[in-house]
């Protein structure tokens, strides 16, 4: 039930359903330096390496992406389930098996930390209405430079951009020179952030340069809300008035083709959203519902008995149920009773049991 | 009326039935939260058990404190410890603290373990719960100081201490040093794992405050026959 080894990605299929594969420990750094859910780091910490369970939505958001042809406008995903239910989990999954592919993944981690607590709005110097978010999107560019270092070089600008009087950016210099401008100079890094997602539009179901992207937005439902922000003179900032929400809504709607957007909706980041709420419907609201029409929804339950199972044994295996009586039957029945089968209440539990 | 009254003549239940009080008449009989008392079939019963089963037939029985649970995790200990921790009643904050505290020692340990040699791998010790008992017990002093009065001078006599009063000093210290003497800016789960694991392996201040308490009760070795009881 537990450990099928580092098989590959590609390979993975029903059979596999329940098993823990291992992501190698120098694909953390690179592919994930900001997507895992903050508990999930700290038990890669704690046991020194990093298993994810194979899981039937994961399956078959893979097994989609495998068949899907690139050439038609991309399709998009949307996972959604209760709270807790392992949602990000299955889309850092699906992340790790596009980037094993050699695609080219724009992941953001949650799209709410970018619509909250944000301590410097300045005033976009592109668009007079809209704001920039400097530090946000400087953090992002950074974590973006590390997940795609090999495409950087690779991928040529086809347009040139003039950021002030002095600076600006020709065609055909390459994607790391604009990435490695918008760290630095942290006042235009918004409009660089802009820049770089219409560059990889552009480009990516092109002939010549041939590259696949993957959009992984974690959130998605906090692009079309309200916002928690407010301008000086105290009245409420709207999504739209905001440039890396607005570019990253262009990313979303599938007017390009030659890759896929991968999202989920998520209620704990969320704001004004009340907290039994977990469909789309009553997520994305009326607007972004809307926005995202032809979707593909992927429910993502419980565990099943087969999983809970497994994920019980994998415990045991690495020392992670110490309490003599949680390693009996009923300890166990205690467990399934007071987490019901879901993934990160029975985390929590056994975190100290 | 005589009709009425006596048609109300049962057991004796007053009109307001107490719940959550903690004195209760002492008619009532204690409640039984262990499942394995309620899994023997009726053959293996014993002829007291069958009494009592029989007793609590009849009479009202005292609400069970919400501490007290049948679950197999259930520790005695841990919830004194929880109490003792425990603010202005807030329960809640007491216990996630501590199982905060048993996380944080358990990833501690557990992150040793992955990390060691197959070796060292048989000595550490994973399980926070035997690392709490253990520090505990290494923490309880084994003899007293009762301030007594002779001859108009108070005098610091040596006397032997009850398991429940060596219980509570073992806990109290514990709990005062981690709020005094560490760091402001801690955590509390993070200053008790600390101090919990130290004193797991016989170092840190709580020993060495057993450790000066005997020196003293040692050092007043003459005074002992001050004591009359």
């Amino acid at each position: 039930t537990c450990l099928s080894g580092t098989s590959k990605n590609a390979c993975q299929s029903e059979q596999h359903l329940g098993q823990y594969y291992t992501v190698p420990a120098s694909h953390f750094h690179t592919v994930f330096p900001h997507g895992l859910p903050p508990r999930y780091q700290q038990q890669v910490k704690t046991f020194n390496e990093g298993c994810v369970m194979v899981r039937q939505p994961a399956l078959e958001l893979i097994s989609h992406l495998k068949r899907a042809d690139y050439i038609n406008p991309t399709l998009r995903y949307l996972l959604y389930g209760v709270k807790g239910s392992g949602k990000t989990m299955s889309l850092c999954h699906a992340v790790h098996y596009c980037s094993t592919q050699g695609w080219l993944v724009l992941h953001i981690p949650d799209a709410h930390l970018w619509v909250k607590n944000c301590k410097e709005l300045l005033p976009s110097s592109y668009h007079a209405s809209r704001f920039d978010q400097p530090i946000q999107a400087s953090n992002w560019l950074r974590n973006f430079r590390t997940t795609n270092e090999h495409f950087l070089s690779k991928i040529k600008l086809r347009q040139r951009y003039v950021w002030t009087k002095r600076e600006s950016t020709e065609e055909g210099r390459p994607l790391g020179e604009l990435v490695d401008m918008g760290v630095s100079r942290v006042k235009s890094s918004s409009d660089v952030v802009g820049a770089v997602l219409k560059e990889l539009r552009l480009q990516a179901g092109g002939t010549e340069g041939g590259f696949r992207l993957a959009v992984a937005v974690d959130g998605v439902n906090g692009l079309w809300g309200r916002t928690t922000l407010k301008k000086e003179d105290k009245s409420p900032v709207a999504p739209e008035e905001l440039t890396l929400v607005h570019n990253l809504r262009k990313m979303i709607n599938n007017d390009w083709c030659g890759g896929a957007v991968i999202a989920t909706l998520s209620q704990t980041g969320s704001l004004y959203a009340p907290s039994s709420a977990y469909l789309p419907q009553e997520l994305l609201g009326e607007e972004g519902f809307d926005s995202m029409d032809p979707f593909i929804p992927v429910p993502v339950s419980l565990y099943s008995e087969k999983e809970f199972e497994s994920c019980y044994l994998y415990y045991l295996d690495r020392h992670w149920l110490q309490h003599p009586h949680s390693q009996t039957e009923e300890g166990k029945k205690e467990l399934i009773f007071l987490s019901n089968r879901n993934p990160s209440v029975l985390e929590r539990l056994c975190a100290f049991l | 009326m005589a009709a009425s009254v006596t048609g109300l003549l049962k057991p004796w239940t007053p009109r307001v039935l107490l719940v959550r009080w903690s004195r209760y008449n002492p008619y009532y009989l204690e409640p039984e939260p262990r499942k394995e008392v309620y899994h023997i079939p009726e053959t293996e019963l014993t002829p007291e058990q069958k009494e009592e089963r029989e007793l609590k037939s009849v009479r009202p029985i005292k609400a069970a404190t919400n501490s007290v649970t049948s679950s197999v995790f259930n520790d005695p200990v841990l919830s004194k410890f929880v109490n003792m921790m425990m603010k202005d009643g807030d329960k809640i904050i007491a216990k996630g603290i501590i199982t905060q505290t048993l996380e944080n020692m358990k990833r501690k340990q557990v992150e040793k373990y992955h990390k060691a040699p197959e070796v060292k791998k048989a000595e550490i010790e994973c399980n926070p719960y035997v690392i709490f008992h253990q520090a505990l017990e290494n923490c309880k002093p084994v003899i007293g100081l009762a301030s007594i009065q002779k001859g108009g001078k108070f005098y610091q006599v040596p006397i032997p201490l009850t398991d429940n009063r060596r219980r509570f000093l073992a806990m109290k210290w514990m709990i005062t040093e981690c709020r005094d003497n560490k760091h402001r800016r801690t955590l509390m789960y993070e200053k008790l794992s600390q101090e919990l694991l130290a004193a797991f392996s016989k170092e840190g201040n709580v020993v060495k405050r057993k450790h000066e308490l005997h020196k003293m009760a040692e050092s007043n070795r003459a005074y002992a026959h001050y004591r009359w009881w």
